[in-house]
């Protein structure tokens, strides 16, 4: 059984906000010239459209396909933080779930609604993950709507452990068979002991490189594929200084890093995989059969590489 | 060791001077200790003096002072060194080379002296690659750090002085610690690298699986300069005390040292720590490089011990010993087994936290 990646749409903030902008605000806790070393350049910071990013990625997503909403058979709704699955600080506005919005919302009356939490910045790729899965074991369901939508809270901090966070969302429509953007491999390793992020901010900074190098020559190897074979390496939007260490450690090769957005769009927490895939597709960077690598970390701690063929 | 020989010990409250001094205590020998400060509890049979190989060719000892040492001491056994990996350049040439020189010139006057015994590093060899002999020395492929430079600009000073005094060389290896007890006197780079590993805060390092890694048993240590400065001395000539052809490769090591991790503290299996990234130095000096332009102290803090001693990783050596061994294994002094050294070294660090809990001292180191 195959599964694909049928359409990708996003939606970022109105707003980009500069490097000097937010150390101005006290919104960075390293230097700005220390950032731009790293590769940002502005984070997308959301102001009264904050809850309306998964809406405005989701509209177009089936606006642009052309989906029936009724075709949709599971929603699954990813987010980093606490807020990210719940839309009132009331004890039973804690029930009144984002996931079920969206199915009231745009009509995806047949859907099950499904939050994925507590995967941190790998909540999207979890959400392919746990939809392919799904479209593999039950032959009923066709279509699973992914979403992810990410927002900092108003006024806090913009970077987390030397990365610059943008705030947005992003959608993308999963479906069996063959088609573009088919998933070859996908493997998740979590390491609890790093489950304390204030505690072990250190020790997942140093656990980040080894991990993440094997996780990616696990992934290869279980696709039968070298590094050599892999026409893009589709990131998430970390300092461009870790992926230049990653890219050494991997031994692949950094002119196919697909890094144009970490400057222009920042960390859009578990967007960036499918924010960039959809960015590469449409500037022409990709050709039908590429076989393209895309890789996250998220904290919990989790890693995790997914192979797919355009 | 002869009932009337007399040892002059610099260095000798260092990480191998003192179970040098103990050892020679031991053995009956009279031993002459310099010490700068407020002299350390000396053992029975050691006398301290109170001085400083940067005091001149005096070494700031008391006139009647110096004038009973030159006029007793028989052998000298030059320890003292400055052996901070991060220190800079002229602080390290001050204590190791010009103390060096001081050290020589008093030797001149020392009337009954019969043996000079200068104690060096391997890693006099700097960035060399490949096969390291035991009488080489000159060469311009540069240094890891200032204290490399250093200890081999003190080697040209001491070869310099070869021909008007009885000089012998011997170049020691990194010691991990005891090889039955696994004490550890005095923490070293090494020591402070697998307190990083143990702690997760070890994420890469410049090397390979198969470079070797030359380690050695304190005893083992102690035992060759003994042996070496006593009825093995002779003149002229340079030692490799280190592991040769038993170098541990460094992905081995690693391997010795989790399993020291699960063995002697179970629970730290479940963290599931991954093994720290072999790299090249270009890739380690990158990382270094973004941990210190925005990294908290605790990263900072364990690239900083590593960044001035494991670019030598990146230079692959294996020290020849032959001539070491040729005079070692006639005495029936034999390298302890490393692996179960560095298991028991290990088991030291993590039972005592690395030195620093009460009852540690499971032997002499």
């Amino acid at each position: 059984m195959t599964t694909h990646i049928a359409a990708i749409e996003y939606a970022l903030a109105d707003h980009a906000v500069t490097l000097e902008e937010l150390a101005e605000q006290g919104r960075l806790s390293s230097r700005p010239e220390a950032l731009r070393s790293f590769g940002f350049d502005r984070a997308w910071v959301a102001g009264q459209e904050r809850d309306q990013l998964a809406t405005r990625a989701v509209g177009r997503l089936l606006e642009n396909t052309g989906a029936d909403p009724a075709s949709i058979d599971v929603v699954l709704l990813a987010g980093a933080t606490p807020a990210s699955h719940a839309t009132s600080e009331s004890l039973l506005g804690g029930f009144s779930y984002p996931a079920a919005r969206l199915q009231y919302d745009f009509g995806l009356t047949n859907a099950r609604t499904i939050g994925v939490s507590q995967s941190g910045c790998l909540g999207l790729m979890t959400a392919v993950s746990l939809g392919r899965a799904l479209l593999a074991a039950d032959g009923t369901i066709a279509r699973v709507l992914c979403v992810s939508s990410d927002v900092l809270p108003a006024g806090s901090t913009r970077e987390i452990l030397y990365n610059l966070i943008s705030d947005g969302a992003c959608a993308l429509l999963l479906e069996r068979g063959d088609g573009p953007n088919r998933l070859v491999a996908e493997r998740q390793i979590t390491k609890g002991y790093y489950w304390d992020c204030d505690a072990r901010r250190n020790e997942i900074v140093a656990a980040y490189f080894p991990t993440a190098r094997t996780i990616i020559m696990e992934t290869l190897a279980s696709s039968g594929l070298a590094g050599d074979d892999i026409a893009l390496i589709v990131p998430h939007n970390v300092s461009l200084r870790s992926w230049e260490i990653l890219l050494k450690l991997t031994g692949l090769p950094p002119d196919r890093l697909y890094s144009d957005n970490i400057s222009a769009k920042a960390h859009v927490i578990s967007g960036d995989n499918f924010i960039n895939l959809k960015d590469a597709s449409a500037q022409q960077r990709l050709t039908k059969g590429d076989r393209l690598l895309l890789f996250n970390f998220g904290f919990g701690a989790s890693w995790a590489c997914m192979i797919v063929e355009h | 060791m002869s009932p009337d020989e007399v040892v002059l010990v610099t260095g000798g409250t260092g990480a191998i001077g003192i179970p040098l001094v103990e050892s020679l205590a031991l053995d009956g020998a009279e031993v002459v200790v310099l010490a700068r400060g407020v002299s350390p509890a000396a053992p029975p049979g050691v006398r301290v003096v109170r001085g400083d190989i940067l005091g001149g060719d005096t070494l700031g000892m008391e006139s009647g002072v110096l004038a009973a040492v030159q006029a007793r001491v028989t052998t000298i056994i030059h320890a003292a060194a400055l052996t901070r990996f991060d220190a800079p350049l002229e602080a390290v040439r001050a204590v190791n080379v010009e103390g060096t020189r001081n050290l020589l010139s008093l030797a001149g006057g020392c009337g009954r002296l019969r043996r000079v015994c200068a104690l060096s590093t391997v890693y006099v060899a700097g960035k060399r690659t490949g096969p390291i002999f035991e009488s080489d020395l000159d060469h311009d492929c540069g240094f890891v750090n200032a204290y490399e430079r250093s200890k081999y600009e003190a080697e040209q000073v001491v070869r310099e002085a070869m021909g008007r005094l009885p000089i012998a060389v011997f170049r020691l290896s990194t010691v991990i610690g005891d090889s039955k007890s696994g004490a550890v006197g005095r923490l070293a780079a090494i020591h402070h690298a697998i307190r990083f590993l143990y702690q997760s805060l070890l994420p890469m390092m410049p090397g390979a699986p198969d470079t070797p890694v030359d380690l050695i048993a304190t005893d083992y240590a102690i035992a060759a300069v003994r042996h070496l400065s006593g009825s093995g001395f002779v003149p002229g000539r340079t030692f490799h005390i280190c592991a040769g052809a038993d170098a541990v490769p460094q992905g081995e090591l690693i391997d010795l040292a989790i399993d020291a991790f699960v063995r002697y503290r179970p629970a730290w299996r479940r963290r599931a720590i991954e093994k720290p990234a072999l790299v090249e130095l270009d890739t380690f000096e990158l990382f270094r490089q973004s941990v210190e332009a925005v990294a908290d102290s605790a990263l900072r803090a364990s690239v900083a011990v590593l960044a001035p001693f494991a670019p030598q990783l990146g230079y692959p050596k294996v020290f020849d010993d032959g001539a070491c061994a040729a005079m070692l294994d006639p005495a029936g002094i034999a390298r302890p087994p490393i692996r179960d050294t560095i298991m028991n070294a290990v088991q030291y660090l993590v039972e005592s936290n690395w030195g620093s809990r009460a009852g540690a001292d499971r032997g002499s180191a």
